[in-house]
């Protein structure tokens, strides 16, 4: 009995566990489980299972094309906010710099700022310096989203990055540039990585500022959002499973490898 | 001969901080110096001027005749071993060490040889694909003095690369250090604020104490003739005897210690009576022994304390007016002294004489 009370708060606590748990899992797990459904509406019961909505999403050109162009502004958005990022994480650190902190707090800022209203700022802007709709907006908008991230991991990792080492590489020989690319980017480099997996991510997912800045073309949430909204079909959720399975592996995968650069 | 490295004038202010304050220093080349003081003394930053990573506030430095004094540090030809190594965490050890050969522009043959002649010289070979962190620390250690050396600097520059080892490890590198210096008769600047380092290693001991040279000399010269009490100090254990002087004739001196009549040789010096001297007087020279000494200096003592040392013993001894003297027997001897009261004795000629330089109370 005395057990039984004592280990009261215990239970609760595991319960309520399993209750978040079950919370999160439940909606993405009816999500996959509708998408084996051989029937063209989605309700219970499941009845008969079938891959068909798989085969046809995978030969859904519309899907294809989304997900070529998501990938697409993805990596370039990546790239351009891990060059800015660690260019400006870089700033920050370097020796005689003035004004750091403003630096630090601007680049950072667009993270703060809600996604609505980052958006239709920027849609403001691209109109006022007559810069179109599309991609080269969505771009501008991922990028500038994504900068923070990588500017705070790079920075994490530069202040643990004993001061010493560029001084070794200067000091056998090499210059700024040289010592930048051959000691302290390979030393970002797991950093680095994680950030832009993070960067891809969060490009793949967005939606509101995709929506302000876009043009015709839709990238793979707006034409999953616009399938919604023709009805719910056991191929949205093939779809939006393959879309969840891919980055939730792609995450893992660079937590993995951070993770093991980080115990070296 | 010219000298390798001169350093002209040389001072470094950080604001209203004096790091270094006007240092004139040349050194030979092919030399073992060591730069010996104690913490904030300026040792660093005298090194990092010469390897370029801080620019002089006046003065002048000259590396194999040139003035380097603002050129950066990959335009000299100087390499330093860093306290903590700074090895490149991401390259392996034959990596890292033909860093500074790719930089030169040698062909891949060539660096793959000196390589390996480098790690042979450190007994490495089989590490070569290892990465620091797969190394222990006196092979990381062996990593960054190769590294350094690699690109057959003019003078390598050494800043406290052993104080992260164990005590028992850093001996046998002092060794090494000093066999691999002379096996490749580099110039080593060695900075250290170990006196036993310093003693044990170089042709030539530079004592610096607030940013100036207190004196600069051998071994032997430092330890046996300090021209300082800070130096006394420094290097080695000490008795200091402050004594006044009583009368003084060529190579003669009479001292008053404590109430008891010492002699002394003044060297250079030329005491007047009434004036105040400090006699250094090392513990290995005082001789103890259980009956009174016929000749040299006396004096009759208590043992006060003993510490066995292993291959010694120290015992503090209180003689008259309630001064100590340190001192040491071998541990065999320490019977033979009979009970508590002792005579110690010492030859005027082992002792030193600095003048007070606080003379006037
Ligand atoms: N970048 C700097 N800014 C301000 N003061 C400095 C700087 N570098 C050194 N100093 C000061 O200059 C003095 C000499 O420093 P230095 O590093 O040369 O000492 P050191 O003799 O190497 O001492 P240690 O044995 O502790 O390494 C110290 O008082 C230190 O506080
Ligand atoms: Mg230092």
């Amino acid at each position: 009995m005395r057990n039984m009370v004592s280990d009261a708060p215990r239970t609760t606590l595991t319960a309520f566990y399993w209750a978040f748990i079950l919370y999160l899992l439940l909606p993405l797990t009816l999500m996959m489980a509708m998408s084996f459904k051989d029937a063209n509406f989605v309700a219970f019961p499941i009845g008969d299972w079938t891959l068909d909505w798989y085969a046809k999403v995978m030969q859904d050109k519309q899907f294809l094309e989304a997900c070529l162009y998501s990938i697409m502004i993805a990596a370039a958005s990546t790239l351009a906010a891990t060059t800015l990022g660690t260019w400006i994480a870089m700033l920050i650190v370097a020796d005689g710099i003035r004004g750091r902190t403003i630096i630090f707090a601007l680049a950072c800022l667009p993270a703060v700022v809600p996604g609505m209203i980052s958006a239709i700022s920027l849609r403001i802007f691209i109109s006022t310096i007559d810069m179109p709709t599309g991609t080269a907006a969505i771009i501008l908008g991922h990028t500038v989203h994504a900068v923070p991230f990588v500017v705070v991991m790079a920075l994490t990792r530069l202040r643990s990055m004993p001061r010493n080492l560029v001084d070794a590489a200067r000091d056998l020989g090499a210059d700024g540039v040289v010592a930048f690319f051959r000691v302290t980017l390979p030393y970002l480099g797991p950093a680095l990585f994680g950030g832009m997996i993070f960067c891809v991510l969060l490009s793949i997912d967005d939606f509101v500022r995709t929506f302000f800045l876009g043009g015709y073309r839709p990238t793979l949430p707006m034409l999953i959002f616009a399938k919604v909204q023709g009805g719910m079909s056991p191929e949205i959720n093939a779809m939006a499973t393959i879309v969840l399975v891919v980055t939730a592996a792609v995450g893992l995968y660079a937590e993995f490898i951070t993770r093991r650069a980080r115990t070296r | 001969m010219e000298p390798v490295v001169q350093f002209d004038n040389v001072n470094k202010s950080y604001g209203k901080h004096v790091a270094v304050d006007n240092l004139n220093l040349s050194i030979e080349a092919g030399k073992f110096v060591t730069l010996l003081g104690p913490s904030g003394c300026g040792k660093s930053t005298s090194l990092r001027m010469l390897g370029g990573f801080e620019t002089p506030t006046s003065g002048r430095i000259m590396l194999s005749g040139k003035d380097v004094t603002r050129v950066p540090p990959n335009k000299r030809n100087v390499n330093i071993v860093f306290q903590d190594y700074a090895l490149f965490p991401h390259m392996s050890i034959a990596k890292n060490i033909a860093f500074g050969l790719e930089l030169k522009g040698f062909d891949n043959q060539r660096i793959h040889r000196r390589v390996s002649e480098l790690l042979e010289l450190v007994q490495l070979q089989d590490y070569a694909t290892r990465l620091p962190a797969e190394l222990s620390g006196g092979q990381r250690q062996r990593v960054a003095l190769m590294r350094a050396l690699a690109p057959d600097p003019d003078v390598l520059l050494l800043d406290e690369p052993l104080s992260a080892l164990d005590a028992k490890l850093r001996q046998q590198m002092q060794i090494e250090l000093k066999a691999i210096q002379e096996k490749t008769g580099k110039t080593f600047m060695f900075v250290t604020h170990d006196q036993e380092e310093a003693l044990t290693m170089s042709d030539t001991i530079v004592v610096m104490n607030k940013g100036r040279i207190e004196q600069m000399g051998d071994p032997n010269t430092l330890y046996g003739r300090p021209g300082s009490v800070f130096v006394a100090n420094f290097i080695g254990e000490t008795n200091l005897l402050r004594s006044t002087v009583i009368s003084s004739e060529g190579d003669v001196a009479a001292l008053n210690w404590n109430g008891i009549t010492i002699t002394a040789n003044p060297g250079g010096l030329t005491p007047r009576h009434g004036e105040h001297l400090y006699v250094v007087l090392r513990p290995e020279a005082i001789h103890c022994s259980a009956a009174e000494p016929v000749s040299g200096n006396r004096v009759k003592g208590k043992i006060r304390q003993r510490v066995f040392k292993g291959n010694h013993t120290s015992l503090m001894v209180e003689v008259g007016g309630g001064a100590m003297l340190n001192t040491l027997v071998h541990p065999s001897d320490v019977a033979q002294l009979g009970g508590e009261d002792i005579w110690l004795g010492w030859k005027p000629e082992t002792t030193t004489v600095i003048p007070d330089r606080h003379a006037h109370n």
